[in-house]
C-alpha cells in the first residue's frame, strides 16, 4: 500500500504493508529516532503524536492513520537545534541510556502542550505510558519540572 | 505481503454492508485486533471516517458515538459529572497513550475479561446502539450475553442516563501495567443517613460479570450506622477461572475486602 502522511510538518508518500504498524512503517523510511522497544504498547519508546495526542506508535496500524498529522521527537527539535524540553532533560541528568529518551520527551511536549504548569501527580499520569530501566524517573521528573518552569518564563 | 485489504466507509451504512464479507472486520483503532494474526483476515474496516465521534445530551441522558477514545470520554464527561463511575474506570484503565486511542465502542465490542469499563456500563444501565443486522438501543448486559446481537451488527454509539451516585472503581492488580484479575464498581445513593439505592458490579468472574444482588437488597433502606460489614463480606460468593496468576478462592476473598473498603469508603463521606 501507499499512503499519504504529514510528518514532522511535511507531506510525505509512504510504502507499507497492510497490517504492518506505524512504528516499522516510519523506521523503514528514515524516521530511526522513533525507537522500536516491546511492540505491546508498554514502553513507550515508539511514542509518536498522531494527530496531536500521544500514541505508542506500535499500536497503530498504518493503513489506518494516512492522512494524519504525525510528530516525532526529531520534528519538536534535534541536535542542531533541541527544544526546551531535550534540553532540561540533559541538564537534569534525566538521559542515560537514551533509548527511552525520545518518547518521554513526546510525553512531556504533549503535556506541557495542553498544561504548561503540571503537578507531579499530573507528570506522573502524563508519563504512565512510558518505562525508563536506568533512571529511576527522579531526574527524568526533575527535567520535565524544569522544562515547565522554563516554557512559563519564556512567556512572561 | 498479505491480502488483507483495506475498506475507508464514509457512511454507517457503507460499513455495515462491508461487514457481511467473510472475515472483514470494523477496525476502531484500538489494540484489541492487533492481538489477532491479521493474516486470518481478509479484510479490515476502518471506521475513523465515520461521524461517531459526537456526543449530545438530551435532559438527563447523555449518548457518545461509538469511536469516541476513553481519553474524549474522560474529557466530555468530566465536565458534566465530574464523579461519574465511567470516569473513574476510565481514568483508571490502560496508559495515557493507550487511552488516547482505545475506542468506547471498539472496547465494548471485544469486552475481554479485564476489561476495566464493562462494570461501569453495567451499573450505569448503559444502552448500546446498533446499526447493521441489529437496529436500536439494547441493554449492555444484554448484548454481552446474546451473541446474535454481535452478528454483522456495528456499535454506533452508547447511552446512559446521568444521575447523582456516590462511585467507588477498584481494578485489583499487583502492578499498574496489570491486567486486572477483577474489577469492582459500586454505586450508592446516600441521603438522610440511609442508603436509598445501591448497584454492585464485579467483572473478570466465570460469568463475565455479576451483580451482586443479595448484598444490593441488603444494603438498600439500611441505615448507615447499621451496616455490617462483616455480614457483607459473608455474602460475597463470586466464581473466578483458575489461572497462573491467581487462585479462585483467594480471588473471591480480595472481593469482600475490596468491596467491604469500597463501601464504607463511600458511606464515611457522608457522614
Amino acid at each position: 500500500m501507499k499512503g499519504k502522511f504529514i510528518i514532522n510538518g511535511k507531506e510525505k508518500y509512504l510504502n507499507f504493508e497492510a497490517d504492518e504498524r506505524l512504528v516499522i512503517t516510519l523506521r523503514n523510511n528514515g524516521f530511526t529516532e522513533v525507537k522500536n522497544g516491546c511492540m505491546e504498547g508498554e514502553c513507550g519508546a515508539c511514542m509518536i503524536l498522531l494527530d496531536d495526542k500521544a500514541v505508542h506508535s506500535c499500536q497503530v496500524l498504518t493503513a489506518s492513520v494516512q492522512g494524519k498529522k504525525i510528530l516525532t521527537v526529531k520534528g519538536i527539535g534535534d541536535l542542531h537545534i533541541p527544544h526546551v524540553i531535550q534540553k532540561s532533560f540533559v541538564e537534569a541528568g534525566a538521559v542515560q541510556c537514551g533509548f527511552c529518551t525520545p518518547g518521554f520527551v513526546v510525553a512531556t511536549y504533549a503535556l506541557l502542550k495542553s498544561n504548561q504548569n503540571p503537578t507531579e501527580t499530573e507528570i506522573k499520569k502524563a508519563i504512565d505510558g512510558n518505562l525508563c530501566r536506568c533512571t529511576g524517573y527522579v531526574k527524568i521528573i526533575d527535567g520535565i519540572k524544569n522544562a515547565s518552569k522554563t516554557i512559563q518564563k519564556e512567556r512572561e | 505481503m498479505n491480502n488483507l485489504k483495506w475498506y475507508f466507509p464514509k457512511a454507517i451504512d457503507e460499513a455495515t454492508e462491508l461487514m457481511k464479507k467473510e472475515k472483514v472486520l470494523p477496525h476502531a483503532s484500538g489494540t484489541g485486533l492487533l492481538k489477532r494474526n491479521l493474516s486470518n483476515l481478509n479484510g479490515l474496516i476502518n471506521l475513523s471516517d465515520l461521524e461517531l465521534q459526537y456526543s449530545k445530551q438530551k435532559n438527563d441522558t447523555i449518548e457518545f458515538g461509538s469511536m469516541n477514545t476513553y481519553a474524549d470520554i474522560i474529557a466530555k464527561l468530566s465536565d458534566i459529572d465530574e464523579n461519574n463511575i465511567l470516569v473513574k474506570s476510565l481514568q483508571n484503565s490502560a496508559d495515557t497513550p493507550l487511552r488516547n486511542r482505545i475506542t468506547i465502542g471498539g472496547s465494548i465490542a471485544f469486552a475481554p475479561p479485564w476489561s476495566d469499563i464493562i462494570g461501569a456500563l453495567i451499573a450505569l444501565e448503559t444502552e448500546i446502539v446498533l446499526a447493521g443486522q441489529n437496529v436500536g438501543a439494547f441493554p449492555i448486559a444484554e448484548y454481552l450475553r446474546n451473541s446474535k446481537l454481535k452478528k454483522n451488527s456495528l456499535i454506533t454509539g452508547i447511552k446512559f442516563k446521568l444521575s447523582n451516585w456516590e462511585t467507588f472503581s477498584h481494578r485489583e492488580i499487583r502492578t499498574k501495567k496489570d491486567m486486572p484479575i477483577f474489577h469492582i464498581v459500586i454505586m450508592l445513593k446516600i441521603a438522610d443517613n440511609r442508603i436509598q439505592d445501591s448497584k454492585i458490579i464485579i467483572t473478570g468472574t466465570t460469568n463475565k460479570f455479576d451483580k451482586l444482588n443479595e448484598i444490593e437488597k441488603y444494603l438498600t433502606d439500611t441505615e448507615i450506622d447499621e451496616i455490617e460489614y462483616s455480614k457483607i463480606e459473608k455474602m460475597v460468593d463470586v466464581k473466578f477461572s483458575k489461572n497462573r496468576i491467581s487462585n479462585p478462592e483467594y480471588s473471591n476473598k480480595l472481593v469482600a475486602v475490596e468491596l467491604s473498603r469500597g463501601i464504607q469508603k463511600l458511606v464515611r463521606k457522608n457522614k
